[in-house]
């Protein structure tokens, strides 16, 4: 009792210095500092009051500039003070977020009027938030079958409806909270034995809308029970705050929903990390193999040891969904690698790896040489180690990667992994889950390179095949989730979500542009688009982007070429491409000038390069043998 | 323990010597009708009770607030 009093205490005096170093920094004008400090208070003293005192002082301190995300929130309830708590996420995740909150129970017409304030204030992501209570108030009274089968009908009919007309208007990721009943059932013990029991009817029509949701693009249901469920029940049944304000959920509630959005925000404005690396010792597996051999370290199907088992199943889980994992170890490679080839129980082996760093000299050095090596950015990474001189290291020479500060009990380490909201996708493409298996071709391809005597030789013997075609409704998924993550080979940057990607997939005006590549060692799938727009006798090269595992092939000018006949086909005077430098897309600078393109201007950061494809002509590389799919 | 002051000093994110008996919704920053919420939330946690909605409504500044909790046998 008295050591949790002392505890408190020193936690109070925590929040109490982090609140003056704000103070001072805010009146010192160290705007950057004060952010942080706010960053690192709401993080300590994640209550109502103080997540509420950051978000007004954000208002008053000049913005740091990070990207900029809309957010709507809908709600049958009174869900304002969700706002403060995604703010904190969003700055945390380096965002800059604008927020439109409904007013109070207008949701309906702020959907249905195309002037209301929803639509002019241009959201990227809407949250609707409807509370089972206010669509079907005759739950908190016994309802019958009858009643419970017409009004699931119903609700059914007034959510779907209702995603509908936001699609039609808006171009935002729609997330609809799933509905969730958090009294107790009037039933009792016999709810879930009667046709009329609650629990299978929120069931029931939770399915219903997974499915009609599931079936609009852009537009998720959000698992509310799960979300909540890490609130606790006592949080959730706090009537009180409904009683007095209207709200349903209270502060643990709140800070776990804005942290479980976070999951829809980061894939949509391209923050999802792609790869994992870990550490060995002490991360994987217990103990130190260096000094206790294979044999004794601790890894297996009882504790101790089986909490890493999960752990490594989980990292295995990650690699589905496309993310990669590196090792980086301070270890003899000599006594690491019979673990990795031969333990029984190790879970991951080296075919899961993208990549190792098993040496004596500084991680950051080593986490460099890892993301270039997979060709991804710093910002790319998330670092695992159980040794906290080492996390702290990483945080300080490379703050760009997500350091996790990993619990003290390896017991945790798995719901900690899965507790991250970096790893999330917007759709899962055959690229995703081919991905682990295309960096073991590419060290193929590393070691032919090694061996080849030219750049030229090399790029003959790797037999490149290239399938270029006009975008089909099948590719949008991954068309969609290039553009928002590739940042290297992207000549504009220009981020576009699923709508618009199908409205100018299905458009006359415009030629959205898909390559498929290939080599010797495997297929590389999907890794370019182009999109190019008819305005008369101008073609509009508005975005080309390849991905970073086929650059330096010049598959590029592949896209460049078929443009370019195509324009002539069409007898187009000019096609003028155009280029928006960036901090990351310096490898596309020379991109249209490589190509004969004419740089004719330069107005407000973007470039214009024009070319004339009655008067010259590009050729495809000797080394890519190019199949041409229609026009 | 914890006084009021400090309740309402942390829950604002005001200077605890600026808050006082006289301290309300008028005066303090971030008081609004959600700070308000927020405040009888962080009261409840520290001095271990549950207020009333009634008397929640008439929390009107720091020394009724204190008027209230002594009700509750609580001397903040």
């Amino acid at each position: 009792m008295e050591d949790r009093l002392e505890h408190r205490n020193k936690r109070d005096a925590d929040i109490e210095a982090l609140r003056r170093v704000y103070r001072q920094c805010k009146e010192a004008g160290r705007a950057a500092e004060a952010h942080d400090a706010l960053n690192h208070l709401v993080e300590l003293d994640p209550t109502g009051g103080t997540v509420a005192f950051a978000h007004r002082e954000r208002g008053k301190l000049g913005e740091m500039g990070g990207r900029p995300v809309r957010i709507a929130i809908l709600s049958s309830y009174v869900l304002d003070p969700l706002v403060p708590f995604l703010d904190a996420e969003c700055r945390r995740a380096g965002l800059t977020p604008v927020f439109y909150v409904a007013p109070f129970n207008q949701y309906t017409q702020d959907v249905l009027n195309p002037a209301s304030g929803l639509y002019a204030f241009g959201a990227e992501l809407v949250f609707v938030a409807l509370d089972v209570e206010d669509l079907f108030p005759a739950i908190r009274r016994v309802p019958g079958v009858d009643e419970l089968s017409s009004s699931r009908t119903e609700i059914r009919a007034t959510v779907t409806g209702l995603v509908r007309e936001l699609r039609a208007r808006s171009t935002a990721l729609i997330v609809v909270h799933e509905l969730t009943f958090t009294g107790s059932s009037p039933h009792g013990i016999l709810d879930n034995r009667r046709g009329d029991g609650l629990s299978r009817w929120v069931e029931d029509v939770n399915r219903d809308l997974a499915e009609d949701l599931s079936a609009q693009a852009h537009t998720f249901l959000m698992p509310l029970r799960q979300v909540l469920a890490r609130a606790g029940s006592a949080q959730e049944q706090n009537r009180k705050l409904y009683y007095m304000a209207r709200m349903r959920h209270g502060d643990v509630a709140l800070g776990e929903l804005a942290r479980y959005s976070m999951r829809y925000v980061k894939p949509l404005k391209g923050l999802t990390r792609k790869c994992v690396v870990v550490d060995l010792d002490g991360t994987l597996w217990g103990g130190v193999v260096g000094e206790v051999g294979p044999e004794g370290i601790q890894l297996g199907p009882t504790a101790p040891g089986i909490e890493y088992v999960d752990f490594q199943e989980s990292l295995l889980n990650l690699t589905k969904r496309g993310i990669l994992l590196a090792v980086c170890s301070k270890n003899n490679p000599d006594d690491v690698v019979p673990v990795l080839r031969e333990h029984k129980h190790m879970v991951l082996r080296e075919q899961h790896f993208a990549a190792a760093r098993i040496n004596w000299r500084n991680k950051a050095e080593n986490l460099k040489a890892i993301a270039e090596e997979l060709n991804i950015g710093l910002d790319s990474l998330v670092f695992l180690d159980d040794n906290p001189v080492e996390r702290e290291l990483i945080r300080q020479m490379l703050p760009q990667v997500l350091t996790v500060e990993l619990p003290r009990d390896a017991s945790q380490y798995r719901s900690m992994l899965e507790s991250l909201t970096d790893f999330e996708l917007l759709a899962l493409t055959k690229e995703d889950e081919q991905r682990a298996g295309q960096y073991q071709a590419n060290r193929q391809r590393q070691a032919l390179e090694r061996e080849s005597g030219s750049l030229d030789a090399y790029l003959h013997s790797l037999e490149i095949r290239a399938e270029i075609a006009r975008a089909a409704a099948h590719h949008v998924p991954r068309v969609v989730q290039m553009l928002n993550k590739t940042n290297q080979f992207n000549t504009t940057t220009r981020r576009y979500q699923t709508p618009e990607i199908e409205r100018l997939v299905a458009s006359a005006d415009h030629r959205v542009y898909v390559l498929d590549v290939a080599d010797r060692f495997g297929e590389h799938g999907l890794v370019g688009s182009a999109i190019v727009c008819q305005e008369g006798d101008t073609w509009r090269i508005d975005n080309v982007l390849l991905s970073c595992r086929v650059m330096g092939l010049s598959v590029e000018t592949v896209f460049l070429k078929r443009i370019s006949e195509a324009a002539r086909l069409h007898d187009v005077a000019r096609v003028v491409g155009e280029f928006i430098p960036t901090a990351k897309n310096e490898p596309t600078a020379e991109f249209y000038r490589r190509h004969g393109f004419q740089l004719v201007s330069d107005v407000d950061g973007v470039q214009s390069w024009a070319f004339d494809p009655r008067a010259s002509r590009i050729e495809d590389p000797t080394w890519i043998s190019v199949k041409t799919a229609g026009e | 323990m914890a006084t009021i002051e400090e309740v309402v000093s942390s829950v604002f994110g005001v200077e605890r010597e600026t808050v006082n008996e006289r301290s309300s919704p008028e005066t303090v920053e971030g008081w609004d009708s959600m700070g308000h919420v927020n405040l009888v939330a962080a009261l409840e946690q520290r001095f271990n009770v549950s207020i009333d909605i009634d008397d929640v409504m008439h929390m009107a500044n720091v020394g009724k607030i204190r008027e209230i909790l002594a009700s509750y046998g609580v001397q903040g």
